[in-house]
């Protein structure tokens, strides 16, 4: 039961609210107010409504309903709502992937690496229906050794997908069982959402790190804007930025992968501001996926007069080229026709660069800096925005504070997004951002390094195998974190369940509906812990600011509370 | 007010009065492990219908009370336990006719709803999704004025 006084850090974003007000347009601020009270049993996972006897809740002040009708109690059914949430990021994952494969097996683009390509579409495969033989050879020998004798290696969508599903149907799996179960799932996930990387360079070549611009500013006053939201197919996009750039359409991404080589999409905001550029007058035309797109564009684009088209439609042209052609024509069609609507472009963007990657940073030089104690340690960046908190206020203290103490920052997908449009991932910021021995670090890495690493897609897990393969120690015994200060979709979840099953430790606000049962959420640590030397880490306290939160996780990092990196135990 | 044909027995009226009224922390995360648990002082019990003290005109549980621990508020007009005073001899849960009053025996006092008296506005009312309660002055149901 929280309003949140300040909706945004965004200045620019901050512009429109006053003009939503005025025009009596209701955002997503407005709408989560009207939610208020959210329904508290959900909110700590108590409630189930997995079949038709229900809804059941577990009830923590009352005698009479701790159970549900088929025998559920409050413990079984908080850790089952993480695992419909693991379930639902799983297939997110998965849905991508499938999406890309089925363009790239279609013959509709020429891979740069026919053969890499090739290989990796069949290990694809394989993971889908086994397992995945390969992709176990390629993986670190210290996690599949310990995800093997544990249980939870992925063995293909049949066993890790359709299996874990059924606890929610019924069986007598107890907390660690269905846990066991959700990261065996996650598992999947990261995997497919690695290989998806690899594809992904060995179909447009590989990662260079590039100048793109961000925030509002990136639309055009002059020619057409054509915006694409949230994930769809990669050959998709392709096409259409190909098509666009001969026909003098501008393309920019919201929630959507910003470099499509040879192309990039300027990302124009990020995922809770993903209603504004509607509002400016300047998109001509929106091309939406389904994942990270909320509904309410629906609505939004009728009001503000702005054409939408679904990339997903069960009935749409099946041959991406043609229905590119298509949707750059309509673009410039509506740009004409849209000529008398004024367009509010707020001046601000900044330069960003983007798509580094284990190929292109040097990972040795980092482990010798973090070997030498000259880094405090690593911190992972990750999610993208969530209305319960100031839209990008968490992560941007978290990677000031981070920074000034010498963690290095690593971001990737939305949250670098949000880091960029703060000028986090400018490089001429950087010495200012910095302490003096990161600072140091980032620049002897190269010319164009900013304060804060934005990783391709993928790449981060490829960075920690990387630093897996490299170093003595596992993962565990080096001060890396991985945090989700604004998390928001079910994938993420899962990407923070894959995070602790490598042995790093998370850090996840808000709290996953776990709650309720503090027997789940002792598993979700304990349990973690004892197995992979990590926690996922739950902080039920809402009234802690981001400030203390950074600094909490500084001193996980410095091994002040005696975890993970002195081998302590919990004091 | 409670509209029955409103009400979806959604028990959020129960969860919330747990935890901003009975709770030690006032933080639902923290009040679901409380020990004793927090006593909610409203209940959805059977039927689709929250159930919570009517403040009665003629009250039998003050009528009843032995030794002035059950008392009105002469503001408000709404009845409240004293609880430093209580002997728990539930005498009020035996004439309560509504069957709103809650012995609790680990904390040794009555418990009931004083329609949130120091909170200007009643929590059940406020969190209730469907406004099947409602705090409204209605005098043609009361047969005196206070």
């Amino acid at each position: 039961m929280e309003f949140i006084q300040k909706k945004t850090a965004d200045s620019a974003v901050e512009g429109f609210l006053t003009k939503a007000a005025e025009s009596e347009t209701s955002l997503v601020w407005d709408r989560y107010e009207g939610q208020l009270p959210e329904c508290g049993f959900c909110e700590t996972g108590l409630s189930c409504r997995d079949c038709l006897q229900g809804p059941c809740i577990s009830h923590p002040f009352k005698d009479s309903n701790k159970l549900g009708v088929c025998g559920k109690d409050k413990d079984i059914l908080a850790v089952q709502s993480l695992l419909r949430l693991v379930l639902k990021g799983t297939m997110a994952y998965l849905d991508r992937v499938s999406d890309f494969t089925k363009g790239v097996e279609s013959g509709e683009i020429k891979p740069k690496n026919k053969v890499k390509t090739d290989k990796i579409l069949k290990e694809i495969k394989n993971l889908f229906e086994n397992g995945g033989v390969e992709v176990k050879k390629e993986l670190p020998k210290t996690f599949a050794g310990l995800w093997d004798q544990i249980g939870i290696s992925p063995e293909g969508i049949a066993r890790d997908l359709f299996k874990a599903s059924q606890r929610l149907e019924g069986g007598v799996s107890d907390v660690e069982e269905t846990l066991l179960w959700a990261f065996k799932s996650s598992l999947l996930g990261c995997m497919v959402h690695w290989l998806q990387g690899n594809l992904k360079k060995s179909v447009f070549g590989n990662f260079i790190p590039t100048k793109v611009e961000v925030n509002l500013g990136v639309l055009k006053k002059e020619s057409p804007n054509l915006l694409l939201y949230g994930y769809f197919s990669p050959i998709l996009k392709h096409k259409i930025a190909e098509e666009a750039k001969k026909k003098g359409v501008h393309v920019t991404g919201v929630c959507s992968d910003p470099l499509i080589p040879p192309f990039s999409l300027p990302p124009v905001t990020n995922y809770g501001s993903q209603e504004i550029p509607l509002m400016t007058g300047a998109a001509d035309l929106i091309v939406v996926g389904d994942q990270f797109v909320n509904p309410s564009l629906s609505n939004l684009s009728r009001k503000w007069e702005v054409p939408i088209i679904s990339a997903e439609l069960l009935k749409k042209e099946k041959e991406s080229g043609r229905f590119a052609r298509e949707i750059v024509e309509r673009a410039k069609k509506s740009f004409d026709f849209r000529r008398n609507i004024p367009r509010d472009i707020p001046d601000v963007k900044e330069n960003a660069m983007m798509g580094f990657s284990p190929e292109n940073v040097d990972v040795k030089k980092i482990l010798g800096a973090l070997n030498k104690g000259k880094l405090t340690g690593i911190a992972i960046l990750s999610g993208s925005n969530n209305v319960k908190y100031t839209q990008d206020q968490e992560i941007l203290t978290m990677a000031q504070e981070f920074l000034q103490n010498d963690v290095l920052c690593i971001s990737e997908g939305e949250a670098s997004v949000t880091l960029a449009k703060y000028g986090f991932l400018n490089p001429s910021t950087r010495d200012k951002n910095c302490g003096k021995a990161l600072s140091n670090l980032l620049s002897s890495l190269g010319k164009q390094i900013p304060s804060v690493l934005d990783f391709a897609e993928g790449s981060v897990v490829d960075l920690l195998f990387n630093i897996a393969k490299a170093g003595k120690k596992g993962l565990k015994d080096y001060p890396i974190l991985a945090c989700f200060p604004e998390a928001n979709r079910s994938s993420e979840v899962v990407e923070a369940m894959g995070m602790v099953a490598m042995g790093i430790s998370t850090y996840f606000w808000p709290a996953l509906p776990v709650t309720g049962s503090m027997k789940a959420m002792e598993t979700l640590t304990q349990f973690c812990y004892e197995n992979f030397g990590s926690k996922l880490n739950i902080i039920t306290e809402k009234k802690i600011d981001p400030r203390a939160k950074a600094n909490l996780m500084l001193k996980t990092l410095k091994g002040k509370e005696g975890f993970g990196m002195s081998g302590k135990p919990w004091k | 007010m409670v509209d029955k044909t409103k009400c979806t027995g959604c028990h959020q009226c129960e969860l919330w009065c747990g935890t901003e009224i009975a709770s030690v922390s006032k933080e639902l995360y923290q009040a679901i492990h409380e020990d004793p648990h927090p006593v909610p002082r409203v209940y959805v019990e059977g039927k689709d219908f929250a159930l919570q003290c009517r403040h009665c005109e003629e009250a039998p549980c003050i009528e009843a009370c032995p030794n002035g621990t059950m008392r009105r508020d002469p503001e408000t007009g709404l009845v409240y336990v004293n609880e430093p005073t209580c002997i728990a001899c539930w005498m009020c849960v035996m004439v309560c006719p509504f069957g709103i009053i809650n012995p609790s025996a680990s904390m040794k006092v009555a418990i009931k709803c004083d329609r949130c008296r120091n909170m200007g506005y009643p929590i059940c009312a406020e969190v209730c999704p469907t406004q099947a309660i409602r705090l409204e002055e209605r005098k043609d149901y009361s047969k005196k004025a206070f």
